[in-house]
């Protein structure tokens, strides 16, 4: 896998509401690869990911991101979506062709298709027509990854996509997180379960008294590395 | 049998006045509800009131001018109502207040500012049209005004449409794909001060919110799909309309609370009967069996 990296940062520094959470932050993300984001609670790491999808701007330093802005993909913890509006799976899932057919362009056949290809990938072909409320935790997250390849993202980053969901979820969404990093995406996961961690990624990056640590995925057992975060940690 | 139908039904549109005001009813009807639908699922219901309010500065500013002319009134209504709700966008963004909470403090400026202006240059009497419109005074010129606004509504709205539903569901997710997300929710104000100055001179500016707001809460009774929501308000919207002219022919009523009420009946109604978060609904509590597939 040889891809030009897309993502990377210099000597970031960045701040929440005039106070320095990060600083002196370097590195790069590699394209084709799954850098897992960990650190403990307050570490900064849902701050790093605003400023990734460039939300928040840095005091000095700066994110060089080459991928294009629709091609972007951000599922924050906490979901700006709104779960009483009458939307189907199906719905939800076909949005992600924006880049491709922004407010006016109608959907052919043939992206229906793919839509339907994808929801059986992810197992949420039976649920396609059901409203976005009456689902659970798992299956809202798999149609929200469902949106994000449809989007045909090329680079993820996803803040805590694990929590509070089934496991057969995590089952069938590591494998296909993992095939999007074999397609050339850069894949940024925030975790805390250290078994996810090793399924999933290629690279870490931890977050620790507002400096960042670079660290290879088997490097990453000890639990004193999230001082806090201890509960999945301490399992490792 | 056909007599009676014919003398309550058909008779009535012999009058051209009652013609003028069905066709300018029914436009209306066809482009109010829709934006209504997107309000309610918002959670921005109370806003189309807000905005009925902001418009009357402006339109007494047109009556001053330019005496009982439809257009000047309209465009100074259009103008105001634009003006604060850009206003009370700025200073939501300025200070971090809601912007519910800016648009309330507009909105009441705005209507003591309207009173005002319409006390200071008319008699009471002008003021009760402004307020409560009068259905049956529109003339062609007025006609040809509500058809085009209405006609505008609804092509600008089928523009936007899928930029306004991604909005709704998801604003990140729109600013992340297109760079003028933020046009969106403007252009939705817009239309929504259009149609309220479109509404003013049928039902006046306080009951012009009728007709946009109770079908589209009547019709969540009724359906739970965006489609189904929009066609239902809009049939709705359109035999409240003309019924409530009718019954305001035939009972010597006010045509522009007759309107309202007949709403507000099949709002009524819908909440003891409907198919979805009525009061039947709750009795009923059918189960659909497990499919298995």
């Amino acid at each position: 896998m040889s891809h030009e990296a897309k993502l990377r940062l210099y000597n970031l520094h960045l701040a929440q509401a005039r106070r320095s959470v990060l600083e002196g932050l370097e590195g790069t993300f590699a394209s084709g690869a799954v850098t897992a984001l960990i650190g403990a609670n307050g570490a900064g790491k849902s701050t790093l990911v605003q400023a990734l999808m460039g939300e928040l701007r840095p005091l000095s330093g700066k994110v060089e991101c080459h991928v294009p802005k629709a091609r972007r993909a951000w599922l924050p913890q906490q979901l700006a979506l709104d779960l009483s509006f009458p939307m189907s799976v199906e719905e939800l899932v076909m949005t992600g062709s924006w880049p491709s057919h922004g407010a006016l362009k109608g959907y052919c056949a043939a992206h229906y298709r793919r839509g339907r290809e994808i929801m059986t990938r992810l197992g949420i072909s039976t649920v396609a027509h059901r409203p976005l409320g009456e689902l659970s935790g798992g299956q809202r997250q798999r149609a929200l990854i469902g949106r994000t390849l449809m989007q045909e993202a090329e680079l993820l980053l996803l803040d805590e996509p694990f929590a509070n969901v089934d496991s057969e979820t995590v089952d069938i969404l590591i494998p296909i997180i993992r095939q999007m990093a074999d397609d050339g995406a850069t894949i940024i996961v925030v975790l805390h379960d250290m078994d996810h961690l090793k399924r999933l990624a290629d690279a870490v990056l931890l977050l620790r008294d507002g400096c960042s640590h670079w660290l290879a995925p088997d490097g990453v057992v000890a639990p004193s590395h999230l001082s806090t975060g201890g509960r999945h940690a301490g399992l490792a | 049998m056909l007599d009676l139908l014919n003398a309550w039904l058909v008779a009535p549109f012999d009058y051209g006045f009652m013609r003028r005001a069905v066709v300018g009813g029914l436009a209306l009807s066809l482009a109010a509800p829709p934006l209504g639908v997107f309000l309610v699922l918002r959670g921005m219901s109370l806003i189309g009131d807000a905005m009925a309010h902001a418009i009357l500065p402006g339109v007494a500013l047109g009556f001053l001018v330019a005496g009982f002319s439809l257009p000047m009134m309209s465009l100074g209504g259009v103008l105001f109502g634009l003006a604060v709700a850009l206003l009370a966008g700025a200073v939501s963004k300025m200070g971090g207040q809601r912007e519910d909470a800016a648009m309330a403090s507009f909105f009441i400026i705005s209507l003591a500012a309207g009173v005002m202006l319409i006390s200071l240059g008319g008699s009471s009497v002008d003021l009760t049209h402004v307020l409560f419109g009068s259905v049956l005074a529109i003339n062609s010129t007025a006609l040809v005004l509500i058809t085009t606004i209405s006609s505008a509504i609804v092509i600008t709205l089928a523009v936007i449409f899928r930029a306004l539903v991604v909005e709704c569901l998801d604003p990140l997710f729109l600013r992340g794909q297109s760079r003028r997300s933020g046009w969106v929710h403007s252009v939705f104000l817009g239309l929504l001060v259009l149609n309220l100055t479109a509404g003013f001179q049928t039902l006046g500016t306080l009951m012009a919110v009728g007709l946009m707001m109770l079908p589209a809460t009547t019709a969540r009774f009724w359906s739970k799909r965006l489609e189904g929501l929009m066609g239902i308000a809009v049939v709705l919207a359109m035999l409240s309309s003309t019924g409530g002219l009718l019954l305001s022919f035939h009972l010597d009523l006010p045509s522009g609370p007759s309107i309202i009420l007949l709403a507000g009946a099949g709002y009524f109604f819908s909440a003891v009967c409907g198919r979805y978060h009525s009061l039947a609904a709750r009795w009923r509590r059918k189960v659909t069996p497990l499919v298995h597939d």
